[in-house]
């Protein structure tokens, strides 16, 4: 009937009794333990926790309901039966009372006996179990308890301010990123707080109140708590229901969205000036189309292909900038998947170099190199590096003078390696050197004039860099030439 | 016929526009950037000025039209860039910048045609 064995003990100073009735328990599969004599019942009894104890009531020692006292004391719940052969109504009182769940009176049969005994250990089955119920529910109650302080605790420290009313408009709850936000010094709950709400919120407040029909939806806007944009907010108003279904109140949220206005700001600057940078060159076409298309213009044959071709080079200029935009907008999300290999400098320059041919004839540019012997290779994505050294060799080629030079330099120090690409150039005034990497940014001069170029070259140039943690500076006098250093890491780690 | 400035830093509009107006009959004289501009106005005195808005900084269209009727030119001017309305260049005409009319680039030759005859004969009326 028992699971586990139950350990039972037996205080019993006549020897032959307490063989007896362990034989008689071992034989029924319990484990039992002897004592014989009450002192040793107590320290058994108590450095033990018994699941049942027989104590016999008389005892040379010590006396057997002092026995029950001692261990009841440290383990409550073992079930303890007193036995005597002095049975009488008062003796089973005071032992009921000190503790003892039965009375076994001598002598007593084995049925008897091992009646009692399951009898006892029902009871001590009973006992634990209520025991473990009373635990557990301590243990709920004590979660339910942190775990409503541990909510508090969060909702008070979150950055978002929470306002919690009743749907007369009365504080039931807010932390101080609310109080914050809407910088209202005082607050009390059940305070009325519609008078102290921004005006927008209010109107959204009144709105979900005077709906007849429960909606559980959220409704937000936007306050401009500071002005200038210096402090935006948005406020989430949800609707909070009973649990009958009916409107209890709203639950008010506030998040500090300054931040992304600012980057939506800035977004749509740099949208305009990409429309702006996209709408001249087509403009540029559609222009010299609509004068080939148009009889009533007479256009020399000649003067035409020229048009036609001037228009295939605003077109390829174009493709170049929606190139350049992919590039940016890729590494703007870092989407850009790299692909680091052990990258020989050296060997990417001269295939950037052999692109450039025609370019460098055409002006007929003198080249310079001067490559450090056992050049360290580097831990890049090829392409960026293709990229870097393209880009600035194509402006040192496009703003050179006719029969300009370009020197080129690769070298290294501990963990850098280093390039450096000088011109022959119209230079950069200082001033400008500032806005040189901007998006767009193209200094317009007599000089420059004619030269296409979308804006964005240097712009890349300088996120690949500071993408590798590296650095690039410009050094320039202007109208006698421009040199570009970069710092690229060795390692990328 | 006329006379006409076209100041644009950009060659290809410059040669498309003038070459639209040159086919109605009118005489076309040309600037690529705000200095020149103002000094082929000045001493030419066209009767109409076509002036693009972004060019070099920080004398662009605006600066150059502001010039222009502070030192009394009162040529009108029609003024024409690729930066979009939509995106906040939204202005009324005159009343942030001194100019008689504004378009938005591309502009067809047609469109360019009209514009430039209604401030034409917006001129001769007055």
């Amino acid at each position: 009937m028992q699971n586990l064995k139950s350990h039972i003990l037996i205080v019993e100073d006549e020897k032959g009794l307490r063989l007896g009735t362990q034989r008689l328990l071992e034989e029924e599969g319990y484990a039992v333990s002897v004592a014989e004599n009450g002192s040793e019942g107590i320290k058994l009894g108590t450095s033990n926790e018994f699941d049942i104890a027989v104590i016999d009531l008389r005892m040379p020692d010590i006396d057997g309901l002092e026995v029950l006292k001692e261990i009841k004391k440290v383990h409550s719940n073992t079930v303890c039966f007193i036995a005597t052969a002095f049975a009488s109504y008062e003796t089973a009182i005071q032992a009921t009372r000190i503790g003892a769940y039965g009375y076994i009176p001598k002598p007593f049969t084995p049925e008897e006996f091992i009646y009692q005994i399951e009898q006892g250990i029902k009871q001590r089955e009973l006992i634990l179990s209520a025991e473990r119920l009373k635990k557990e529910r301590e243990e709920n109650l004590f979660e339910l308890a942190s775990e409503k302080s541990r909510l508090n605790a969060i909702i008070k420290s979150i950055n978002e301010g929470v306002l919690v009313l009743n749907k007369n408009g009365d504080l039931a709850y807010y932390n101080y990123a609310a109080l914050k936000y809407l910088n209202i010094q005082e607050i009390n709950i059940g305070e009325n707080v519609i008078d102290k709400l921004p005006a927008k919120i209010v109107e959204v407040v009144k709105t979900i109140f005077s709906n007849d029909i429960f909606l559980l939806k959220t409704y937000t806007v936007q306050i401009e708590v500071k002005p200038n944009n210096e402090l935006i907010l948005e406020a989430a108003c949800t609707p909070v229901p009973h649990p009958d279904g009916s409107l209890a109140g709203v639950v008010i949220t506030l998040g500090n969205i300054t931040e992304f206005k600012k980057i939506e700001v800035i977004k749509s600057q740099f949208v305009s000036m990409v429309a702006h940078e996209m709408k001249t060159p087509l403009a540029a076409v559609q222009g010299f189309l609509n004068i080939i298309i148009d009889d009533t213009i007479n256009v020399e044959k000649e003067k035409r292909k020229d048009y036609l071709k001037r228009s295939i080079v605003r077109l390829k200029s174009l493709t170049d900038l929606v190139n350049d935009l992919l590039d940016i907008s890729r590494m703007e999300l870092k989407t850009k998947h790299r692909e680091i290999e052990n990258i020989k400098v050296k060997e990417i320059l001269n295939n950037v170099l052999q692109t450039l041919e025609l370019e460098i004839k055409k002006k007929n540019i003198a080249i310079q190199k001067n490559v450090e012997e056992k050049l360290p290779v580097i831990q890049a994505d090829q392409n960026d590096i293709t990229r870097i050294i393209s880009n600035l060799l194509s402006n040192a080629i496009k703003y050179n003078k006719e029969n300009g030079s370009i020197w080129i330099e690769l070298s290294s120090t501990q963990n850098y390696l280093i390039l450096r690409i000088s011109d022959t150039g119209i230079g950069i005034k200082p001033e400008e050197r500032s806005k040189l990497f901007s998006e767009f940014y193209r200094i317009k001069n007599d000089r420059t004039r004619g030269i296409s170029g979308t804006g964005l070259g240097l712009s890349i140039v300088k996120r690949i860099v500071e993408s590798y943690h590296g650095k690039i500076e410009v050094d320039s006098q202007f109208e006698v030439g421009t040199t570009f250093t970069i710092n690229l890491p060795i390692n990328l780690n | 016929m006329a006379l006409i400035a076209i100041i644009d830093d950009d060659i290809d509009i410059l040669d498309a526009s003038s070459l639209v107006l040159k086919s109605k009959g009118h005489d076309i004289i040309t600037a690529t950037n705000t200095t020149d501009g103002y000094k082929i106005v000045k001493e030419r005195k066209p009767n109409l000025i076509i002036l693009d808005v972004m060019m070099e900084e920080p004398d662009d269209g605006f600066y150059l039209a502001q010039k222009f009727r502070r030192d009394g030119i009162k040529i009108p001017i029609l003024m024409y860039t690729s930066v979009s309305k939509a995106i906040g260049m939204d202005f009324d005409k005159s009343e942030i910048v001194p100019v008689d009319d504004f378009v938005e680039k591309p502009i067809s030759p047609e469109e360019l045609v009209e514009k430039v005859e209604n401030l034409l004969h917006l001129k001769e009326v007055k």
